[in-house]
């Protein structure tokens, strides 16, 4: 499933990259995060709940930021699995500035699989935007504070 | 025994032929049946399965611990623990046939999306499957192949790595020559048709509860299936115990349509629990578990080619199956598609023909027998190809059929494929369906339609089926049924068939004719079945063979049990049992005018005041019934479709069913299975697909997303009949089970090909999704 996007934050694009690396700030946006551990450089473990249409359930699994080109852009790998499937992916999040602050594109593939991928690719895009707009959301109030 | 004084005995009106409602129905309406979820025993466990998310992967690592001591968890057992449990059994025993060791739980591989890996048992299900999300697996994905087409093109990734081209076997076999058959032909045409990939969805799903009694080291299954002595039998091998330490019980079966036609790695693993850990365990399968891993049915390309006359005569038929069979073989899988090659010639007299058959393993659930279980998939391919034929030939689709139609005297007629067609006169419902109809005017209607632009279609389908299965030979485990019936002191009867009806209404069929065959009312026959402690051994309800081949048992021990009878009354009134007649329940001698009833008869059977010489005490019978030979119902259906242009909406004007399907016992009941069959077949004609994503991802795994027909969907169903009896058994039945599900989704088919005709569309493959069909209209109205 591709995935791709943008989004605005209130910040000048360093604070915006620095934000975006912040393990507190990460952990506290991300939906469903229970929690978000360093494992070392540019490495986490996390555990997240994930609920898409009826199903829920626990994923456990690894962020990994790769390609650092501070503050224009980096990669974020992801994978996680739990008893619903798994979450495999990689994206290019790139920072520009615009009027308002930093505009952050973002460019990816996401594959799903297991039990959580019965529900449809329909529901699973639907799902997987509305979880990076809650994302950005959180990380935008974040900022406001 | 007391005799009586004949008084003029009232014309009994007998119990077989008549309409009569569900004996069974007002438990199933009034929600106080018991299915395997109202099983509660004290001190219950619940059972809750991890399975892989993974289509094709290797385990690495496999860490429970963290499981074990969650909150209300008891145990947790991998594929390590069950190690001493049999393999999952496959019954086909075709030559060269590869079967991939099948074990309860993954050992050190997962081959498709839902394997099970472990199974936590803890104090109740929700805490069981809370448990499941600490079990930690490493996985090291490999790549999946779901597609049995790519699953043989060369490069392939290897379901299993010691098969690297994923054929699980091929058949070839040749009837006749079909080669100069084909090379002499005036016309040949041909069809790639596929018959996909669908999921049973019985309203109940799977569930097993065990319990292992330590004193007496007995072990007693309760599982939803359709074949509880089978399953004893296979579970007592796969766990090493006496086949006579365990008990199986069916209770209420909320639907089965083959897919509980099976023994599945659960009912072994539920038992190994309850033995291991000295409880009652519970488990009971969710809906996109189901989903996932109980048997798919169909899920076949076919390669068909048909050779004919300039004037229609049919003369050879050549087919490649690709059956897709998913990563395991379950009970009957491989055997599915060589009942296709069997049923190849459908109702038409030909003998040349060829038949190839591929059977490939892919990363996805094991298919299997699902109502019809091959013959919807030939008869598909069947009426297809005729009507493809036809429109080459510019017939009438009527026409090409009944030319080719074996003569109604022609019966035992020998198929193309070596079955020998019971009998039959295929013309009948054929004229019966048309006059329904009124085909002539249908089609006058249908040109002006035309002129309209109106896109109407009108589809036929003359098909015939294999039923009644079926002579020992010719099945895996034997093709009997057994029934013995008692006769209680208080003249009540009792019937306890081997077959094990659940939903096809026998505890009604089989009280009728116990309640012609002594002369009482339906509410003294109580039928049982299900229970391997209760009945004496049995094979179980598929196949269309619950009453031809278990039905036949109950009239044979009926039989002999009313022989009994007469010698006990004719003892009583003092003549030989030739010089007694029988009716209403009343033992009649003219010679003598006396009269004993048949409750007097049952008293006198078990008090044994005078025993007549020669005869032992009891009223109780048992009877194995071995069929000579398959039973083959046929019929004709018709369907008129309008297809909206703009939305591709299939609407479904008239749907006609005529089947033949012998004798009938209860017109209501061969009423309810054609609708049913008919519903389902229209599920798959127009709704339901299976599919998997390129990862092996099962994509369509829930109700939302695999469509299944709704009520609203469902024309009406005008059902009519014509009855050539069978003479394959004494009861003249032949079978109706899967009747509708084969006649029907050729000639929906049929009839949306027709109503696109005039845009040059020669064929749809199913499911004819609105999205397709207008998709095809766009196409072939740019075109």
């Amino acid at each position: 499933m591709k995935v791709r996007g943008e989004q605005t934050l209130p910040l000048e694009p360093t604070a915006a990259w620095e934000l975006l690396l912040n393990t507190d700030a990460l952990a506290q946006a991300i939906p469903g995060c229970e929690g978000l551990v360093p494992l070392g450089p540019d490495e986490y473990q996390m555990k997240m709940k994930i609920a898409v249409a009826s199903i829920q359930g626990l994923f456990a699994g690894k962020v990994r930021i790769a390609d650092r080109n501070p503050p224009n852009s980096y990669r974020l790998h992801i994978e996680g699995q739990g008893k619903l499937g798994f979450v495999r992916g990689s994206g290019l999040l790139s920072f520009s500035p615009d009027a308002t602050g930093t505009r952050i594109t973002y460019e990816g593939e996401v594959q799903v699989g297991g039990l959580i991928a019965s529900v449809g690719e329909r529901m699973l895009d639907v799902t997987t935007k509305m979880m990076i707009g809650h994302f950005f959301n959180n990380l935008a109030q974040q900022a406001h504070h | 025994m007391a005799t009586t004084t004949p008084t003029t005995p009232t014309k009994v009106q007998l119990k077989v032929g008549q309409r009569l409602r569900r004996q069974e129905d007002p438990r199933l309406i009034t929600g106080t049946a018991t299915y395997v979820d109202d099983i509660k025993k004290p001190g219950t466990l619940y059972a809750a399965i991890l399975r892989s998310p993974h289509a094709a992967a290797r385990i690495q690592a496999l860490r429970t611990e963290a499981a074990a001591q969650a909150p209300g968890v008891h145990a947790v057992f991998t594929g390590a623990d069950v190690e001493g449990v049999g393999p999952v059994p496959c019954a086909a025993a075709l030559p060269g046939l590869r079967v991939p060791k099948h074990t309860i739980l993954a050992t050190n591989r997962v081959y498709y999306v839902g394997h099970p890996v472990a199974v936590v048992v803890a104090s109740d299900r929700y805490l069981a499957a809370d448990a499941l999300d600490l079990i930690e697996v490493d996985y090291d994905p490999t790549t999946a192949v779901a597609d049995p087409e790519k699953a043989l093109a060369a490069g392939a990734p290897a379901v299993h790595p010691e098969w690297p081209d994923n054929i699980a076997f091929t058949q070839n076999t040749v009837y006749g020559d079909p080669n100069k058959a084909f090379a002499a032909a005036d016309v040949v045409v041909k069809q790639r048709i596929v018959s996909q990939r669908l999921i049973p969805t019985a309203m109940e799903t799977r569930g097993v509860v065990a319990e292992w009694s330590p004193g007496d080291k007995q072990l007693t299954i309760y599982s939803s299936t359709q074949i509880p002595h089978l399953l004893r039998t296979q579970l007592a091998i796969m766990l090493g115990l006496p086949e006579n330490h365990l008990r199986v019980i069916t209770p209420e079966v909320g639907g089965g349509f083959g897919s509980k036609l099976n023994v599945y790695a659960e009912e072994a693993l539920v038992g190994f629990v309850s033995m291991r850990v000295n409880k009652p365990i519970k488990w009971i399968e969710g809906r996109r578990e189901a989903f996932q891993v109980t048997i798919h049915g169909r899920g076949h390309v076919d390669y068909v080619e048909m050779a004919a006359k300039k004037d229609g005569t049919i003369t050879g038929m050549k087919i490649k199956i690709i059956q897709d069979l998913g990563a395991y073989h379950q009970l009957l899988g491989p055997l599915i598609p060589t009942l296709s090659v069997l049923m190849l010639p459908g109702l038409y007299n030909f003998h040349d023909a060829e038949a190839n058959v591929f059977g490939v393993f892919t990363n996805a659930a094991p298919t299997d027998a699902y109502r019809g279980a091959g013959r919807p998939e030939a008869t598909h391919c069947v009426e297809r190809i005729v009507d493809i034929l036809a429109a080459k030939l510019k017939m009438d689709p009527t026409e090409i059929r009944r030319k080719n139609f074996p003569a109604k005297d022609a019966f035992p007629f020998t198929t193309a494929t070596g079955l020998a067609y019971d009998s039959g006169d295929y013309a009948k419902p054929l004229d019966k369906a048309m006059q329904i109809v009124d085909y002539r005017a249908l089609r006058a209607r249908q040109a002006e339609a035309r002129k309209q632009g109106r896109l109407m279609g009108v589809g036929i389908s003359t098909y015939g089926e294999i039923c009644a299965f079926g002579p020992s030979p010719a099945t895996p485990a034997g093709g009997w049924e057994s029934a013995t019936v008692k006769v209680e002191p208080t003249g009540k009867v009792t019937v306890m068939t081997g077959a094990s009806p659940h939903g096809q209404g026998q505890e009604t069929s089989f009280a009728q004719l116990a309640a012609d065959a002594f002369g009482v009312p339906m509410d003294d026959v109580v039928v049982l079945h299900g229970d391997t402690a209760v009945v004496q051994y049995g094979i179980g309800t598929f196949g269309s063979r619950g009453t031809a081949v278990g039905g036949t048992a109950v009239h044979l021990a009926l039989q002999d049990l009313r022989a009994k009878c007469t010698k006990f009354a004719a003892h009583a009134m003092g003549v030989s049992p030739d010089e007694v007649s029988f009716e209403g329940g009343i033992f009649t001698s003219p010679k003598t005018a006396k009269t004993v009833t048949f409750q007097e008869v049952a008293l006198e059977a078990y008090v044994c005041r005078n025993l007549p010489p020669g005869v032992e005490p009891g009223l109780l019978v048992t009877r194995f019934f071995e069929p000579s030979n398959f039973a083959f119902p046929f019929g004709a259906h018709i369907a008129v479709v309008e297809v909206d242009r703009d939305t591709g909406e299939i609407r479904i004007e008239r749907y006609v069913a005529v089947d033949d399907c012998g004798k009938v016992i209860n017109p209501l009941l061969v009423d309810g299975q054609v609708h049913g069959g008919v519903a389902q077949a229209l599920g798959q004609a127009i709704f339901e697909e299976a599919v998997y994503d390129e990862y092996g991802n099962l994509v369509t795994g829930e109700l939302m997303t695999y469509a299944i027909p709704k009520a609203h969907h469902v024309p009406e169903i005008e059902t009519e009949r014509t009855e050539t009896p069978s003479p394959v058994n004494p009861l003249g039945v032949k079978g109706v089970g899967e009747a509708g599900t084969i006649g029907c989704s050729p000639a929906l088919v049929n009839a949306v090909v027709d109503a696109l005709a005039p845009l040059g569309v020669t064929h749809i493959d199913m499911p004819m999704t609105p999205q397709k069909v207008w998709r095809l209209i766009q196409e072939r109205s740019q075109a």
